[in-house]
């Protein structure tokens, strides 16, 4: 992992000092171990870990001698001072860090032929590197009954455990949950939960990531493989729109690991990742996963085929002549839903091409504001959250936040959700409809350098509280952060694809055939709507991943890679341009959706200039503005932001949006363990939550509701049944609800541009 | 030779001064009377300096010193921390002090208090001094209610409380950043030094760390001057000390005396009585156990810190433990390894696995299972955790191993020959001559 903090050897102010002999420099607060890896002088670390926070000291692992400073210091905690002489390879550094890889080992089991750790242990590293080859300890190890399970996920090893710390700095000054704790003292020390329950969390398998030996270990990953029997892929996660990079590990074709990269993309996640993105890999091979094309010849039959036959039979049914319409749902890739678009425009003639997501015209003003990276809270002087609930949603913003306010920021919530965010400052808490009156009421340091992170979809639905934050951030300059609905919506506005039209033309039967891509409408926001106007559709081709009632009854479906398996680029809620890289193939009836849509063409007699994921992007750049001068090349390893769009002209005070229908407003929350991709992964099985209603204890009262019972909640766009849970913590008058997965029907009661709506609700007896 | 009683008042007083009132008749609270009427806070902290007072928690460090490193323009008050934890084997005398003189503690670190401009004093009592924590506890109360303590503390407008905490058993918390540590409420480990505690200690704010004895110290000294205690001892050893004298000894206990006037002769003979009847000096842990131990040869030595250190071993925190010749090196020297290693906190390394392995190392050789090779494997064993770790716990605590395996190899060697080494009588036959 990144072990060392970055250092700028190319700042202003350096410091002078001699290194093994060499004369070297580093700013001024630099840590000796960092400046020493600036200048490739490796120095064992274990315990020193920069994004841990300050330097703990306590391994001992990273000695060094400094001249004129008695004995050996350590390197993590010694700041380069002018002119001081260093020596990492002298008698005396070496004793230093031999001795401790020596006292290391004594009681460490060296079970590293079982060990999940083996060939990527920082322990056996060093030990090669710098440590003793034999032993003196001849007395009996330490023994543990072991392994622990400290969660579903995580197991511990207190043997192999050398007590760096690491994992309880995590929990205690990262993730901040205070979960895991050092129990016992001395040679007896071990982790431990401080409640003595399940380490449970959002973020909890970082704590695996950053153990330098194999001591906490992950249960899903446990016993697969051997670091030199995978592949190792640089890759972006696909559940969220925060757009983590992570390292996709594949063996025999298949991912059987997500972790931090080992160089974290410092602007977005840190190297730090949210249980889901690093869990939710099995749903790849979950039973609802596609994995045969098939044509569907009746009603009820449909027939397995190969992918060149239903690729002919996609052609065929969509260039016969039917007016066509176009889905792009938002986990499509850039390059995916530029290939819908140039399909729709020439084969299909013009055909309407839609993604699914918020229209969100009521939002230009804010995201013409200049932009923030996840990066640029880290010295913020204030971070105001409006709207949404960025724990669950866009889970590793939380981590961002924690750590601005960590360094010093001003932390203020506005919206009308209960979250984790809010414990860290001031809050409002807002109805729906209220949220510019709640802004309003909020009263703000005047500090340099703020940030504000703003939901889309809370603030899509509320178009007057969208122009006043627009208005306030321009005001006192803070620069936005988009906190986004869907994993790639940004990608798909930045191809100038709108959020509506096919629903509209469908609703006017002028559609008689659609090609979905990775879209199943009828599942979300207005799937009634959807449901009815589809019904005049004659013909369906679906590109899609996972079994869903409308892939369930295409015409023809195509099965397609997922985000783990295909090339392509994602652009995150912050605008980041960044490129998924295939870490296995998909399936073997299956292919990459651009890949599946490029047959299309060629089969429609229409094949473009590009034939590769890579080709198509280029492509796309040179037609749409945003994505000018971007290419996959160009992205790198950590991406790049596209272009911030123009700022709209201003036309007066947008009015409010009144909810569609009677009863009390709903808030949706997507619940980070709750969704699709949650409820795919077996290894996500024990903490995984479905939908449910929340309501206040007394409107549940008022209502003669009773906690658990189930109530039917019908809002004019759809109805479902869902659980009561009683909860003080929100607000009277409104009725909450966690989305669950899309057969919970919660996003359906939604209207299909996701804007405000009512429930009445009523007690299923 | 004489026993000068600074800070066990009561025993000149001959009855403990538990009770405000007999501890003003005593001459008690005339410090800070004074301190309070005459001296602005600048001038109580020079007495301080000139006094030369050095801490009496082990490492002796100049205690006026220590008070000016506190930062008088800092945004956050500054603290004064008492340390009772007394943990160090073979040490009991703060104990004393706080069960029979608790209101000259108080007063001292009301003086420190003073002297700092702090605006709270802690005391961290260890957990298993009960008795003396419901002392101070009373003592805080009268205090209070005498107008000691409060707001405009006895007319002037100085205001100061003092809030007593108790710790739970655990030697590393009398380390004074791990003692920071536990007192805010966390696990007590060491913290890494810079920063030290005078700039960023309790709750990040400047903060003053002095044992009981060493504020104890401080009312005689504002009272009766600092040249009047300087005049005491040497120039680098001023004023009166306490040892605690326990072992082989027929006269165990406290004695306070005058630094450099007494030598361990006369400690172990003279005030604590000797030994049994053909029994003879053998060895003496002057410091406390975390001090390298001497035989007869540093009997004659004068008890002061430079003397102590010129002699191989040094003053610490002068609880001296003495074993007569029926004790066994071998045996004492695994009981103190093991200390060590039962009380290492297990931050560092070093510390958590050294103190682990020496101890083993040690039990085979008492158990008749050790080899020639064991001895030079815990120097360099020990020679691996001195200097290499966070705090003085482990860099201490391999001073009796190591220095008892060069000074009594003998009896080592003879373990290691003949198969371990012989269990001594217990420690009951000596009280029975006392």
């Amino acid at each position: 992992m990144g072990d060392y903090a970055p250092v700028d050897l190319t700042a202003a102010e350096q410091v002078e000092f001699e290194l093994n002999g060499r004369r070297v420099s580093a700013p001024p607060g630099t840590m000796l171990v960092d400046a020493a890896h600036a200048h490739g002088v490796r120095v064992p670390v274990f315990c020193y870990e920069p994004r841990l926070g300050p330097p703990l000291g306590a391994c001992r692992m990273c000695l060094v001698e400094v001249e004129g400073m008695r004995g050996l210091q350590t390197a993590c905690s010694t700041p380069v001072q002018p002119d001081m002489v260093v020596r990492t390879d002298s008698p005396l550094a070496k004793d230093g860090q031999d001795g401790v890889l020596e006292l290391l080992l004594a009681n460490h089991p060296l079970d590293c032929p079982v060990c999940d750790k083996g060939g990527e242990c920082p322990l056996q590293d060093h030990t090669f590197e710098f440590g003793p080859g034999r032993t003196r300890f001849i007395e009996p190890k330490r023994h543990f009954p072991k392994p622990l399970d400290l969660s579903s996920l995580i197991t511990l090893d207190r043997e192999r455990c050398i007590a760096c710390f690491r994992c309880v700095r995590f929990s205690q000054g990262v993730s901040e949950d205070g979960a895991l704790v050092m129990e016992d003292r001395g040679a007896g020390s071990e982790i431990a939960t401080f409640t003595g329950d399940a380490y449970e969390g959002r973020f909890t398998g970082n704590v695996i990531d950053i153990c330098p030996v194999g001591a906490l270990t992950s249960i899903p990953y446990r016993f697969v493989a051997r670091p030199w029997d995978v592949q190792n892929a640089p890759s972006v996660c696909g559940h969220c729109p925060v757009g983590c990079n992570v390292e996709l590990t594949a063996r025999e074709g298949e991912v059987r690991r997500v972790t931090g990269r080992p160089d974290p993309n410092w602007e977005v996640e840190e190297g730090w990742l949210c249980d889901k993105g690093r869990f939710a890999y099995p749903g790849d091979r979950a039973p609802g996963r596609l994995r045969e094309p098939l044509i569907r010849e009746s009603r009820d039959r449909a027939r397995v085929t190969t992918l060149e036959e239903a690729v002919d039979a996609a052609a065929l049914v969509l260039g016969r002549g039917g007016r066509v319409g176009v889905v792009v749902g938002p986990e499509a890739t850039v390059e995916e839903g530029f290939i819908a678009q140039e399909l729709a425009a020439g084969p299909l003639g013009g055909a309407p091409v839609q993604r699914l997501g918020i229209p969100g015209e009521a939002l230009a003003a804010l995201r013409a504001l200049p932009g923030a990276q996840l990066g640029d809270l880290d010295g913020a002087g204030l971070v105001l959250v409006v709207g949404g609930d960025p724990p669950n949603q866009q889970p590793v913003v939380e981590l961002r936040v924690r750590k601005a306010r960590r360094l010093g920021a001003r932390v203020a919530c506005v919206g009308a959700r209960p979250h984790a965010l809010e414990a860290l400052g001031e809050h409002r808490r807002a109805v729906p409809g209220g949220l510019a009156a709640a802004l309003a009421d909020l009263e703000l340091p005047e500090v340099e350098s703020a940030v504000v992170l703003w939901d889309e979809a809370d603030l899509a639905a509320e178009p007057d509280a969208a122009a006043a934050l627009a208005r306030l951030a321009a005001e006192r300059g803070m620069r936005q952060l988009e906190l986004g609905a869907d994993v790639n919506g940004a990608g798909l506005r930045a191809l100038g694809m709108p959020a509506r039209g096919v629903l509209e033309a469908a609703q006017a039967g002028e559609i008689d055939v659609l090609l979905t891509v990775h879209a199943d409408p009828t599942e979300g926001p207005g799937g009634a709507e959807w449901g009815w106007a589809l019904g005049r559709v004659r013909q369906t081709v679906a590109i899609a991943t996972h079994a869903s009632p409308l892939a369930d009854g295409a015409t023809v479906l195509l099965p397609a890679a997922t985000h783990r398996e295909q090339e392509g680029v994602y652009v995150s809620m912050a605008g980041r341009a960044q490129r998924l890289r295939a870490a296995v193939p998909g399936p073997p009836g299956s292919a990459p959706g651009w890949e599946l849509l490029l047959a299309v063409m060629h089969r429609l007699g229409a094949p473009p200039a590009y034939r590769t994921a890579a080709q198509t992007f280029a492509a796309a750049a040179a037609a749409r503005p945003a994505l000018a001068g971007l290419s996959h090349d160009a992205l790198g390893a950590l991406g790049r932001p596209v272009a911030t769009p123009a700022p709209p002209s201003p036309n007066g005070a947008p009015a409010p949006r009144e909810p569609a229908g009677t009863g009390l407003p709903l808030v949706v929350t997507r619940m980070i363990f709750g969704d699709a991709a949650s409820h795919r992964s077996d290894a996500l099985a024990a903490v995984r939550t479905g939908a449910e209603l929340v309501l206040h204890p007394a409107e549940a009262a008022r209502r003669g509701l009773a906690e658990g019972e189930r109530v039917r909640l019908r809002s004019p766009s759809g109805e479902c049944a869902l659980a009561l849970r009683c909860d003080p913590a929100h607000a009277e008058g409104v009725a909450y609800a966690a989305a669950g997965p899309p057969a919970s029907g919660v996003e359906r009661l939604l209207p299909p541009d996701r804007g405000p709506v009512r429930v009445e609700l009523a007690a299923e007896r | 030779m004489p026993i000068a009683n600074v800070v066990y008042r009561h025993r000149e007083a001959g009855a403990p001064l538990t009770d405000a009132g007999a501890y003003e008749r005593a001459g008690g609270w005339a410090g800070l009377k004074r301190a309070l009427a005459e001296m602005q806070p600048d001038e109580v902290l020079y007495a301080f300096h000139r006094s030369g007072l050095r801490g009496r928690g082990g490492a002796g460090f100049p205690m006026g010193r220590k008070a000016s490193f506190i930062p008088k323009d800092s945004a956050l008050p500054a603290y004064v921390v008492c340390n009772a934890d007394e943990s160090e084997p073979g040490t009991f005398k703060d104990r004393e002090i706080m069960e029979m003189n608790p209101f000259q503690l108080l007063e001292g670190i009301l003086l420190a208090g003073y002297a700092v401009g702090a605006a709270r004093g802690y005391i961290y009592i260890r957990g298993e001094y009960e008795h003396q924590a419901r002392v101070l506890d009373a003592a805080l109360a009268q205090a209070r209610e005498g107008g000691f303590l409060g707001r405009g503390i006895l007319g002037s407008s100085f205001d100061f409380d003092i809030t007593l905490y108790r710790g739970a058993g655990a030697y590393i918390c009398g380390e004074e950043t791990g003692l920071l540590e536990s007192l805010e409420g966390k696990r007590g480990q060491p913290r890494l030094k810079p920063p030290f505690p005078a700039v960023a200690g309790l709750y990040g704010a400047p903060t003053l760390i002095n044992n009981v004895e060493t504020l104890t110290s401080l009312p005689p000294i504002v009272d009766r001057g600092p040249d009047w205690y300087a005049s005491m001892g040497t120039e680098k050893s001023t004023g009166t000390k306490v040892f605690s004298i326990s072992g082989h000894v027929l006269r165990p206990g406290n004695y306070e005396i005058v630094l450099h006037e007494t030598t361990l002769r006369e400690l172990v003979y003279d005030h604590a009585g000797g030994f049994r009847p053909g029994r003879d000096f053998k060895a003496a842990w002057v410091g406390g156990s975390s001090v390298n131990v001497v035989g007869p040869e540093a009997l004659d030595t004068p008890l002061d810190y430079e003397s102590l250190a010129a002699a191989g071993t040094s003053l610490g925190s002068a609880g001296c433990i003495v074993m007569d010749d029926s004790g066994s090196m071998v045996h004492a020297t695994l009981r103190l390894a093991h200390f060590y290693r039962h009380e290492s906190c297990g931050k560092c390394t070093p510390c958590r696995e050294g103190t682990l392995w020496l101890e083993r190392i040690l039990r085979r050789i008492a158990d008749g299972e050790g080899r020639m090779e064991d001895l030079d494997l815990i120097d360099q064993v020990a020679g691996r955790i001195g200097g290499r770790v966070l705090c003085a716990l482990a860099d201490t605590g391999i001073l009796p191993v190591v220095s008892a395996i060069h000074r009594f190899r003998d009896e080592f060697v003879a373990a290691i020959e003949e198969g371990g080494a012989p269990r001594p009588e217990p420690m009951m036959e000596v009280a029975a001559h006392g």
